[in-house]
């Protein structure tokens, strides 16, 4: 992606090494995160996530839907990133859809749990409405304004920010509808749900540079890597979720050693995002 | 699960069995038998042959389970014109379903994330400085879906891959195992698949002791996830002397 000069590679592992990065950041800091929430209007919940140069958007839109047959009494959540090439040349046509599906595909991993939704960052036990009937379901959308490294972990926090935003209409059943009927619905304007996003997990990408890890990397960095990791943690220190990027293979214990490296940086970034999302919405409010 | 159906009559009955197993709690115990009767860290038996398509320069059949899948290699052969110049060589992987693979005909899965899957998977282990300018396809048919499909379709494209003789640093070999209850079972069917609450794949070469890749969904504690690491690397390296004994029977076959 970035073309960088051997000079300039020996330059940046080099910092790595010595726990100095080309920023002046130390191995496992991130970068200034800015949150905002509500930018988008039209969707239920939204968020804005600025970390050093990437931004990113993120929206909830729910909708009603039926539930699927496996988990009647459960919502469903789709994700789905889009890569615009007005954020790099480089997106245009397929490598923007290479690196959008990829993204999606982590997210997915990331938040979403197994396939029975047990896990799940999300709690889709609370989306439903009748059971096996109806349900909402909740549309993720996330939107790469510009990139600059570290995508993943943005779109992460963007989508915690934007589900602790979202508001649901509280629906109304008809009473009295028989049993196999589609029951009638009514969905209030005024009376809204808050989601309980405590359980959402964050996510944060390891990515190895020689014998180090650094989080938050930028695009130097991370054209320098021979392979990263991305876990998501919740509250209680739980891993939920794990994917490898990069081709060079790792050795078991390393893995292990990275998984509990990033448990102990996501607390710190737990609270930090927490309190960056109250502010964002106490802003909002004003 | 032993068939103990001394009181029913041989002439079909809806089995309360199945029933029964339709329901996710049963797995939550702590002593269910698995639906096939195998032990949790028992894996399926499984079949393995090279050169399953003439046409091909490689390729593999293998069997786990039901869970079937055939793969061919082409190549390494030129590049398409309008791909850029590349001093190392490409892989271009491809996985897709036969109608008939699943219970419900047609109901495929995400075909192009599994490929994108089995790429991630694969590029690791191939020497791509050895075929510069050219590409290398993989191309995978599951003709019968029977849980842990992309596990067995990794490890039946390294297979062909190493039949077409691409130089690969290891033989890849893939397991992924199940979370239900409080158990971890290995080789999970679809139907303790679609049950699960975690699943963690990995993707190893075995001899060289380094994973290629690892996929976990579901929330793991650092005790379970020790376990089912260490579950999965042990079948890892299993499949992979199967495969390499597979791969010495069929050169030796063809010697003579």
């Amino acid at each position: 992606m970035v073309g960088l000069s051997i000079g300039e590679k020996h330059f940046i592992e080099g910092g790595i090494a010595q726990n100095l990065r080309t920023d002046g950041r130390k191995r496992l800091v991130y970068r200034p995160i800015q949150i905002e929430t509500g930018v988008i209007p039209q969707a239920n919940g939204s968020a804005r996530v600025r970390m050093g140069g990437t931004e990113v958007i993120a929206s909830v839109k729910a909708e009603l839907g039926r539930p699927s047959s496996l988990q009647p009494d459960k919502g469903k959540v789709f994700i789905n990133v889009d890569c615009s090439p007005t954020a790099a040349p480089i997106f245009e046509g397929r490598g923007g859809e290479e690196l959008s599906s990829e993204l999606s595909g982590a997210l997915q991993i990331c938040l979403l749990g197994g396939k029975s939704g047990a896990g799940a960052g999300i709690d889709l036990s609370s989306l439903s409405i009748v059971g096996g009937k109806i349900c909402w379901d909740l549309y993720i959308d996330g939107l790469v304004v510009s990139a600059d490294g570290n995508l993943l972990d943005a779109l992460g926090a963007a989508i915690k920010a934007a589900l602790s935003n979202t508001a649901i209409p509280k629906v109304n059943v008809a009473a009295g509808a028989s049993s196999d009927e589609q029951p009638e619905v009514d969905i209030s304007d005024e009376e809204f749900l808050q989601f309980d996003t405590s359980a959402v997990p964050v996510i944060i990408t390891l990515t190895k540079v020689g014998r180090e890890y650094i989080v938050d990397a930028t695009p130097e960095e991370e054209s320098h890597m021979d392979s990263a990791i991305s876990i998501s943690v919740n509250r209680q220190r739980n891993l939920c979720g794990l994917t490898k990027r990069g081709s060079a293979g790792l050795d078991p214990s390393v893995i292990l050693d990275m998984v509990s490296v990033g448990k102990h940086v996501s607390e710190e970034l737990m609270n930090k995002l927490d309190s960056e999302i109250a502010a964002a919405e106490a802003r909002e409010e004003e | 699960m032993a068939g103990k159906d001394n009181a029913t009559p041989s002439t079909y009955s809806p089995s309360p069995k199945i029933l029964k197993k339709k329901r996710a709690p049963v797995f939550t115990d702590v002593d269910w038998v698995r639906p096939d009767g195998r032990g949790f860290h028992q894996c399926r038996p499984a079949y393995l042959r090279t050169g399953a398509v003439n046409s091909a320069s490689g390729s593999a059949y293998i069997e786990i389970g039901n869970t079937k899948v055939i793969v061919s290699v082409f190549g390494p052969r030129e590049s398409k014109k309008a791909m850029m110049y590349s001093d190392i060589g490409r892989l271009n992987c491809n996985v897709s379903y036969t109608t008939f693979a699943t219970p419900t005909r047609g109901q495929v899965s995400d075909c192009k994330e599994i490929s994108a899957r089995l790429h991630k998977a694969l590029e690791g282990a191939i020497i791509l400085d050895t075929f510069p300018k050219t590409t290398v396809d993989v191309f995978a048919l599951v003709l019968e879906s029977g849980g842990s499909d992309l596990p067995v379709v990794i490890s039946c494209a390294s297979l062909a891959l190493a039949d077409a003789g691409i130089m690969l640093y290891d033989l890849i070999s893939s397991v992924s195992v199940s979370c239900l209850g409080k158990n971890i079972v290995i080789d999970p069917v679809s139907e303790e698949e679609s049950y699960q609450e975690g699943g963690l794949m990995i993707t190893s070469m075995a001899s060289r002791n380094e994973i290629t890749q690892l996929a976990i969904t579901g929330e793991w504690s650092t005790p379970k996830l020790n376990e089912a690491m260490e579950v999965c690397l042990a079948a890892c390296f299993k499949l992979g002397e199967a495969m390499r004994a597979c791969l010495k029977e069929s050169a030796s076959a063809s010697q003579e």
